[in-house]
């Protein structure tokens, strides 16, 4: 029984994550209707950059926020480079193979600097041998804190969404560019704006995993990307509450396959649910139909 | 450069120069027959990933998982049950195609990235199963003592095949595959393809239909890479699950990408480039994900339409034949009792607003009928419940003695119903003539081996089309454009060239959708000159249009549509002196001093 | 605050890649005066307006603002220099509830003051909104959303206000109601406005001054009175 509880308790935490991935991926899909394929492993170097610092000595408390703003500047050159060109020449696939080309050049950049094996990761906070007692079951510092950390992003997401004006402007692009830019909204910097921020929630998101994985490599952005994505799929890629559905149900299905079944099966389960989702409701399970006009 | 290359698209010149490859394979060094072998196999995979994504307009990100199917499937039937090479090869490229098959009905559904996603997945779920499944695949140890010429283990009908044979039976295979595709690529079946990549839609109104379709894209795509890949297996003697990760699936986009999407001989020079760059350069190697990173990032904007845009002319949609006198005009047989068209009590809301309130229309063969209106009264609704495209809550459309309702657009197309759009739906990269043709996919009885073979049933079939389609474009007064791009024409020419496809596919109900917007005077009068050429068939013509001059001189009838509701149905004179027709255009009657009359 | 002199179109070209929407318009709107663009659909109206407004791309010609050029401003820095557009069609933000609405229009353009007391007014002025305020904007009926967008479009006093076919599928009595309220908004504040309407008569009741639109060009223009009295007006949109 514990057992279970133990798979739950991982998965919610691990899903809460994935959230944070999703809600990154979701805002930027907003408000250009794309999808940065080199998410991942824009993640992945701002990881891989803040263990660079952190082994050069630069203090946690450094060169974290360094990372997370060097994950939030590469989305920026991201949309610069690999979308807005794209999206002009308004071919559909176009973005699709330049966000894919620079996440490959990304990864290859980190492989040939740092080479491809797996990079330690050191503990920042709590180590993965803390445990406190919660009603009589050990629950892992390092899990609670990660929850802690992603419910409070969500949370503040939802307000930056709900009551700035900032927020509130990337909403009214998402639904009507044009009009926004007549109610006086610069809509270009508003879309920089939600690159920068889905740039920072995978930072974070990229940190979070590497203090519970342990170790980081130049692969690990990509699944992690993935597994954002079927998370936003999952939740409709319709505002915050289906991102934090979406990742956490993806997060428990997963850990209780990997507890079950064998954690090699986690994975290709991920995918595998994707493509059933897709297949059956495009839209999401908590999405909505876009009414298209013919 | 591009003319001075053109004659390496001829055809003895193309088979003076495989018979020379053949030949020399006698004299390389093993080594060099050893990458003539990978260049054909990536060949292979760049035509195959081509169909899908440059031909049909699916991205796939999962073609190494086709590419993997049918290795793994050749590797095993052959080693574990001693099939012949020949069936292990079929059989690899039909388990690939299978898998294509599949896949089609979930990744038909969906469009971009969801593509883009589900596909990768796909590629995935295939790499965590090879690892995963030791006991078929030997896991991530792999599987050796694939029968294979470098290991003189392969034999076929008992003569043990050295390498160079090998690369001669594959030079062999691929040349005729890359022929069978150029044929099928220049077929109704192939511009099929392009005409749902560009508007699923417009596909539809012409009689597409976008489900097959995709289906037979997926499917043709999955059993080449099959092939690629059963041919891989044996080359290589030895199968491991890294050699079918994303970054295969990625090294067959961009080989097809770098060559040129949508052309049969980019795929070829894309091949050229990969096979040869990495193998050449060993400082490139090191840096190959990087490289390959860059050109994906770059390609599109620097190198849109690929090598084969740069180096070479414009591949040709249609085949080269010589065109047939069109026949005499088939006798149409009288229409039956009734109208051709009656809608009845028509009506549909979006999103809370009823955009037709139970509209009833009639229409008789070689009738034309006006279509009026103010903004968002319904008319373009009303075409696109005739057309199939929107499902009316209430009502229904009959044709000819059938019911329309609730049938996909292009079966209602494939009955003689056809329309134009507001916006000209062509495919850009076609010439005039191409998309004109395109208007006959309804009329084709050939089929796809047929087609793929240049039988002479087919290629009669193809010269009558093109008789047929010279004589429209001739009264459309396009002959002098029938060889230019689309893309590259003024307005007005592109909306011609859309109505000569609709009346190449014979139509009996054909729709024009505000046909007179932004043409000249001068294509206003051809224009005219074509819709009465419909009517002298026998064709009932229903015009959406604002010009009233225009309509006044060709239309029968009209119907004045005002906030869904039908308001005026009769002679044109009668609408202008008709209170409620007025007041829907120039105001409400509430201050009769101030409405003006004509 | 610079001089309000109105706005001022010279020879104004607009082009979507072949198709030639606008062929060399010019004219003039004088302070504090409604001004109605009229036409049948497809006469380049809404293309006029929303080259005025920056989200059409002007290919040739020039447009003036209080006499400085905007031509080349993006559409939200042209906004902030008090142009107003509500465009046609109902394009408010359907997901975002009417308040939202209101405070989008409001937070980039603010130039202090109090959100509170701006929506007020507006509740005051439609009453039947003040208890669909936390509605969204989507569910509203058509004459209510309408009240939303002129709310919207107004919510900074803007000098100059486009509006795109405030009238498409209202019923006569709201049409009535929307119009009564554009005509005191041009009284009272001063507004310029630019108004574009298939529904002439409506149009020219409160309009003074207007021009009538075909396939692109100025074909009439005068006037409101002269040309509600005018039978060419009827040819332009029926051809008759």
């Amino acid at each position: 029984m514990h057992f279970v509880l133990q798979l739950i308790f991982a998965g919610v935490c691990v899903g809460a994550v994935y959230a944070l991935i999703a809600m990154g991926l979701s805002l930027t899909f907003w408000t250009t209707r794309t999808l940065n394929f080199g998410q991942g492993s824009l993640l992945m170097t701002a990881s891989v950059g803040t263990v660079a610092m952190l082994g050069a000595g630069m203090p946690a408390a450094v060169a974290v926020p360094l990372g997370v703003l060097l994950a939030g500047g590469l989305m920026v050159i991201a949309e610069r480079i690999a979308i807005r060109p794209l999206l002009k020449a308004g071919d559909s696939m176009g973005w699709v193979v330049s966000t894919l080309g620079l996440g490959i050049f990304l990864q290859g950049f980190v492989s040939t600097v740092f080479g491809s094996q797996a990079i330690a990761f050191p503990s920042l906070v709590f180590d993965s041998m803390d445990f406190v007692d919660l009603a009589g079951v050990q629950v892992s510092s390092q899990y609670l804190a990660v929850l802690g950390l992603s419910l409070t992003l969500m949370v503040a997401m939802e307000l930056f969404l709900r009551r700035s004006a900032w927020g509130r402007a990337v909403r009214a692009v998402s639904h009507d560019a044009d009009a926004a830019a007549l109610a006086g909204i610069p809509v270009r910097r508003v879309i920089v704006l939600s690159f920068v921020a889905s740039g920072v929630l995978a930072g974070i998101a990229g940190v979070m995993v590497a203090q519970i994985t342990g170790t980081v490599d130049p692969g690990f952005g990509f699944n992690l990307m993935v597994l954002g994505f079927v998370a936003a799929v999952f939740g409709g890629m319709g505002n915050t509450a289906g991102a934090l559905v979406g990742g956490i149900a993806l997060g428990v299905i997963e850990k209780l396959v990997g507890g079950y079944v064998s954690t090699a099966a986690e994975h290709g389960m991920a995918f595998a649910i994707l493509m059933v989702i897709l297949a059956i409701r495009p839209q999401g399970l908590f999405g909505r139909k876009e009414f298209t006009k013919v | 450069m591009r003319n001075s290359l053109t004659f390496l698209t001829r055809t003895p010149v193309v088979a003076a120069l495989l018979v020379a490859l053949g030949v020399a394979a006698e004299f390389a060094s093993g080594s060099t027959v050893q990458i003539w072998s990978f260049l054909l196999v990536n060949i292979l995979l760049a035509q195959s990933i081509n169909v899908l994504t440059g031909v049909a307009g699916q991205i796939s990100l999962g073609h190494a998982g086709f590419l993997g199917i049918g290795a793994y499937g050749s590797a095993l039937l052959m080693k574990n049950l001693g099939l012949p090479l020949p069936l292990a090869l079929v059989a690899g490229a039909g388990m690939g195609g299978a898998g294509g098959w599949l896949l089609s009905f979930a990744a038909g559904r969906v469009r971009e990235f969801y593509l883009a996603m589900m596909t990768l997945g796909f590629g995935m779920i295939f790499y965590e199963v090879v690892r995963e499944w030791t006991s078929l695949t030997g896991g991530v140890v792999g599987l050796s003592g694939v029968p294979s010429p470098g290991l003189r283990t392969l034999t076929l009908f008992g003569w043990r095949i050295d390498p160079v044979a090998y690369f001669q039976i594959t030079l062999a295979v691929v040349a005729g595959v890359v022929w069978l595709l150029r044929n099928f690529i220049t077929s109704p079946y192939g511009r099929a393809f392009f005409a749902i990549h560009v508007s699923e839609v417009a596909a539809g109104s012409i009689g597409v239909a976008r489900a097959a379709t995709k289906r037979n894209a997926y499917t043709l795509s999955a059993a080449l890479a099959g092939l690629a890949g059963g041919f891989y297996a044996h080359l290589v003697g030895y199968l491991g699950p890294e050699t079918f990760g994303l970054h295969r699936s990625v090294e067959a986009l961009v080989m097809a990408v770098v060559g040129g999407l949508g052309t049969l001989t980019g795929p070829i020079l894309g091949a050229v480039v990969f096979t040869y760059l990495p193998e050449k350069l060993q400082v490139f190697a090191e840096y190959q994900f990087m490289v390959y990173g860059l050109i994906l990032l770059l390609s599109f904007v620097l190198l849109p339409r690929g090598l084969a845009g740069l180096l070479l002319p414009r591949p040709r949609f249609s085949k080269d034949v010589e065109a047939l006198p069109p026949p005499p005009p088939a006798h149409r047989a009288a229409a039956g009792t009734g109208p051709l068209l009656s809608a009845e009590g028509v009506s549909i809301s979006f999103l809370g607003l009823r955009a037709l309130d139970n509209a009833s229309v009639t229409l008789g063969a070689g009738e034309i009928l006006g279509l009026v209106g103010p903004n968002g009264s319904g008319k373009s609704t009303l075409v696109n419940i005739i057309s199939g495209i929107y499902r009316p809550t209430d009502g229904k459309v009959s044709f000819d003695g059938g019911i329309l309702t609730g049938l996909p657009d292009h079966a209602v197309a494939r009955r003689g119903v056809l329309r134009t759009f507001q916006d000209p739906r062509l495919v850009p990269s076609f010439t005039v003539r191409e998309n004109v043709l395109l208007g006959g996919h309804r009329l084709y009885r050939q089929n796809p081996l047929a087609a793929s073979l240049n039988l002479p049933g087919a290629l009669r079939e193809d010269a009558e089309m093109l008789g047929r389609a010279e004589a429209i474009l001739a009264m459309a007064g396009l002959s002098h454009l029938a060889d230019t791009p689309v893309r590259d024409l003024p307005y007005g020419d592109q909306r011609m060239t859309e109505l000569s496809r609709v009346i190449l596919a014979n139509p009996r109900l054909v729709m024009l959708d505000e046909p007179a917007a932004g043409l000249s005077e001068g294509e206003l009068h051809k224009l005219g000159g074509l819709v009465r050429h419909l009517k002298e068939q026998g064709v009932g013509v229903i015009l959406i249009e604002h010009h009233m001059d225009f309509l006044n001189e060709l239309v029968d009838r009209v119907v004045v549509l005002d906030s869904g509701r039908v308001i005026y149905q009769g002679a044109m004179a009668g609408m202008y002196r008709d209170p409620a027709v007025v007041a829907a255009y120039l105001g409400t009657e509430t201050h009769p001093g101030e409405t003006v009359h004509a | 605050m610079p001089e309000n002199t109105g706005l001022d179109i010279q020879g104004l070209e607009v082009r979507y890649g072949p198709v030639q929407a606008v062929r060399g318009v010019s004219l003039r709107a004088e302070p504090g005066t409604i001004t109605a663009i009229l036409g049948a659909n497809g006469a380049g109206k809404s293309s006029l307006m929303k080259a005025i407004s920056g989200l059409a791309p002007v290919a040739a010609g020039s447009i003036r603002l209080d006499g400085e050029d905007i031509t080349r401003l993006s559409p939200h820095e042209r906004a902030r220099r008090g142009l107003s557009h509500a465009l046609e069609g109902r394009r408010l933000f359907h997901r975002m509830s009417v308040e939202e609405n209101l405070r989008v229009a409001w937070d980039f353009r603010n130039r202090g003051g109090s959100f509170k007391a701006v929506a007020d007014r507006v509740y005051d002025q439609f009453p039947m909104l003040t208890a669909r305020r936390d509605t969204p904007a989507g569910m509203l009926s058509g004459g209510q959303q309408q009240m939303v967008i002129l709310s919207a479009a107004l919510i900074h006093e803007p000098r100059y206000l486009l509006l795109d076919e405030p009238s498409l599928g209202l019923a006569p009595v709201i049409v009535q109601q929307i119009f009564g309220f554009i005509e005191s908004v041009c009284r009272e504040r001063r507004t310029t406005i630019l108004l574009c309407e298939q529904v002439a008569a409506i149009a020219l009741r409160v309009a003074h001054a207007g021009c009538v639109l075909r396939r692109g060009q100025v074909v009439r223009s005068g006037e409101a009175a002269d040309l509600a009295a005018d039978p060419t007006l009827s040819a332009a949109y029926l051809g008759g």
